[in-house]
């Protein structure tokens, strides 16, 4: 039995040493060389993901360089050259002010957000307390909630048909109506945003050593002092992924921003609210929504590459000044 | 600062009591060190007066404040971390002000203030470094600059030299603050402080002057770890007028000694420089009688040599002979001894040694504490007073 094996082994050697496929070949060359292909494959990933990433883009770009006339049968390339798309998407609609809107909220968004993270952070990252892990896992099931669960409820709230209580001598207390206002949008964001920035910043602040926050302590400073002059300089990395991740997920929100405005630019409406608006009853401008994608889109590069920058020189020259 | 009281501090964690019943008196402008064994409860004594810990139970005072329950900042205190803790993302300029900030000192004053301090520890030309571009003894000046920048700097001499030990104790003559040290360091603890806190297992084993730490150790504790090499401790038993142990007797005058009843387990405990060669014996005033003994290791150290003896379990003098090996099982028949450097001492030697009976220490085994400090009380009154008067 053993023998037979053996001998098998020894003739599959010799047929594969003197002619055997491409592949077979390629594969003992792999096996001889794992770093060969461990490169060969890592060139394959990054182009599917440039691919898959990029191309959408590319398409865009195709799509707002055609003229309006022309949209059909639109191949690699696009049907004319038209970049006045860029200029007509603005006469048509104020997307600048749609921009502005997002970004309005979403600023202010980021800035509630690091806020309450930073203070949530610091109990979950430093300070020992009774039923720590239970908070912490109630909140992980939150953040799985879909939004879509909260919508009805969230609407009417916000719509000011909610009386929360009635009081013998006031009367009663609705909730707000704050349809049509940033508020109606800022408060179920900042609350959704919040259970993935806790974790992120609960895991840098509890990696500052306690002696830093006792050396500030003693030098004068409250606790909330020595998060905001020792701590939280020091997790700027944390604070920053924090801050990015929340920011461009607002920015980019479309199912809440949809809902609790009517879409009109006065009316605090977000860009996506402006993407759709150049479809109208009978007609839709492709051209114009691609051209209004990609401008709305440029914050967040802008943002992106800038906080990048941010990251790699806090982590380096510990230039990180107070 | 001024005075720091602790009355009845306790700090019990889950699981541990880390100090237990703490009764301290710090008084205005003296330097004290904490010491033990790590673990023992010092670092949470001191971070309860800092006020980074606050205590189960207890009260701590501060220049007749009551400070129990007040945070860091309304302490009015400076406290240099052991593992320095320069805040990384500030330069020094930006480290030594972090307090003076804080209390919203105008520029110019914070400027004056930190120029001063950094004159006086000579790290005036890193104030623009951070902290990672400096080495580690630049660093623990520029801790020290940051603790000193709150008191006015106007009287002090630049003249501060390369040791930690010896800038502490300088600037302690010269801020004339009262300052808390806490080390494990027995060495640094005798040579810096007016006293020592000599603590372990979260309990205060004795405060006392280094000197009298060292002469009257309270208890075994406090003999064995204080002085360096240890004390020799062996236990063994009061018999009328001697005591006697498995490696050699000592005998007493049960009346100058009244502490020392017949059928006591007592420790004798002897330092090694009191531990003398036979032939030396002329130079003390009160020897003990002879103990043979055979030399095992020698550690010439430059300035003197220890010598580990040991004892061959019979009193030179004496009628009856224990064996060696009833006292090897006992593991307290060795001694060290500690002799000058030109002694012509060689290893596997018999020879015969004798104790200063003035410094032979005598602890109850079961309790610890300490029964007497000698053992020949009437010359000792003639001669010094053995009190705690005595000492530093």
């Amino acid at each position: 039995m053993a023998t037979e094996t053996a001998d098998e082994e020894r003739r599959s050697g010799a047929d594969g040493g003197d002619d055997d496929g491409l592949i077979a070949q390629r594969a003992r060359e792999a096996i001889r060389n794992p770093g060969d292909a461990y490169q060969f494959l890592f060139y394959v990933v990054t182009a599917f993901f440039l691919v898959t990433t990029l191309f959408p883009f590319y398409w865009l770009l195709v799509l707002a360089l055609t003229p309006g006339d022309r949209m059909t049968d639109i191949g690699l390339l696009p049907n004319g050259f038209n970049p006045a798309s860029f200029v007509e998407m603005f006469q048509r609609l104020p997307f600048h002010v749609y921009m502005f809107n997002s970004i309005v909220i979403a600023l202010t968004t980021t800035v509630i957000v690091l806020l309450v993270a930073s203070f949530a952070g610091y109990a979950f990252g430093r300070l020992q307390f009774r039923g720590k892990t239970a908070l912490l896992l109630v909140l992980l099931a939150i953040s799985y909630f879909p939004p879509a669960a909260f919508i009805i409820p969230l609407f009417q709230f916000f719509t000011g048909n909610v009386e929360i209580l009635t009081l013998p001598a006031v009367g009663t207390i609705s909730s707000p109506n704050w349809f049509n206002t940033p508020g109606a949008m800022v408060t179920p964001f900042s609350a959704l945003f919040l259970p993935l920035s806790i974790f992120i910043l609960t895991t840098f602040y509890s990696q500052i050593p306690d002696g830093l926050e006792d050396a500030a302590r003693v030098e004068g400073a409250t606790r909330i002092g020595a998060l905001f002059r020792v701590i939280i300089p020091l997790s700027a990395p944390g604070v920053a992924t924090a801050g990015v991740l929340t920011f461009i997920g607002v920015y980019n929100e479309f199912f809440i921003s949809f809902l609790m405005t009517d879409g009109q630019a006065q009316n605090w409406a977000p860009i996506v609210w402006g993407v759709v608006n150049y479809q109208g009853q009978y007609q839709a401008f492709y051209n114009l929504m691609a051209a209004a994608s990609i401008v709305g889109v440029l914050p967040v590069v802008i943002l992106v590459v800038i906080a990048q920058e941010r990251i790699v020189s806090g982590l380096t020259a510990g230039a990180l000044k107070e | 600062m001024g005075d720091v009281i602790l009355e009845h501090v306790t700090k019990r964690y889950a699981d541990i009591t880390a100090v237990d019943d703490m009764n301290l008196d710090i008084r205005d402008g003296e330097f004290v060190t904490l010491v033990g064994p790590s673990g023992c409860g010092k670092s949470t004594t001191l971070e309860t007066i800092a006020g980074l810990t606050i205590p189960s139970e207890g009260q701590i005072t501060i220049a007749g404040d009551d400070v129990t329950t007040k945070p860091p900042k309304d302490r009015d205190i400076a406290m240099v971390f052991q593992n320095i803790a320069l805040f990384p993302h500030m330069d020094v300029h930006d480290n030594m002000s972090f307090g003076l900030r804080l209390r919203d000192f105008d520029s110019e004053e914070i400027d004056r203030r930190v120029e001063r301090a950094a004159e006086i520890l000579q790290i005036e030309e890193l104030v623009d470094r951070m902290p990672d571009e400096l080495s580690g003894g630049q660093r623990q000046r520029v801790a020290i600059g940051r603790a000193i920048v709150r008191e006015p700097l106007a009287n002090l001499d630049a003249k501060l030299r390369v040791h930690m030990r010896t800038e502490l104790q300088r600037l302690h003559k010269e801020l004339d603050t009262t300052i808390v040290y806490v080390t494990h360091d027995q060495a640094e603890a005798m040579t810096m402080s007016d006293r020592i806190a000599v603590m372990n297992e979260g309990h205060l084993q004795q405060i006392a002057p280094p000197l009298v730490c060292y002469d009257e150790p309270a208890n075994l504790f406090v003999a064995g770890f204080i002085g360096s090499p240890s004390m020799n401790l062996v236990e063994g038993q009061v018999e009328s007028g001697q005591i006697r142990t498995q490696g050699f007797d000592v005998d007493f005058d049960p009346g100058q000694v009244p502490e020392l009843a017949a059928g006591d387990d007592v420790t004798v405990g002897v330092r090694p420089e009191d531990v003398y060669p036979a032939e030396t014996a002329s130079e003390l005033a009160n020897p003990t009688r002879r103990i043979r003994a055979r030399t095992d290791v020698l550690e010439p150290m430059g300035d003197e040599i220890f010598v580990y003896l040991v004892l061959r379990g019979e009193d030179a003098s004496g009628a009856q002979a224990a064996t060696t090996d009833t006292a090897a099982a006992r593991g307290s028949d060795e001694l060290l001894m500690s002799v000058e450097p030109d002694s012509d001492l060689a290893g596997d030697e018999d020879i015969e040694v004798v104790l200063d009976r003035r410094k032979i220490h005598v602890f109850d085994t079961e309790t610890g504490d300490a029964v007497c400090h000698d053992i020949l009380r009437s010359e000792a009154m003639g001669g010094e007073p053995a009190g705690p008067a005595g000492g530093s």
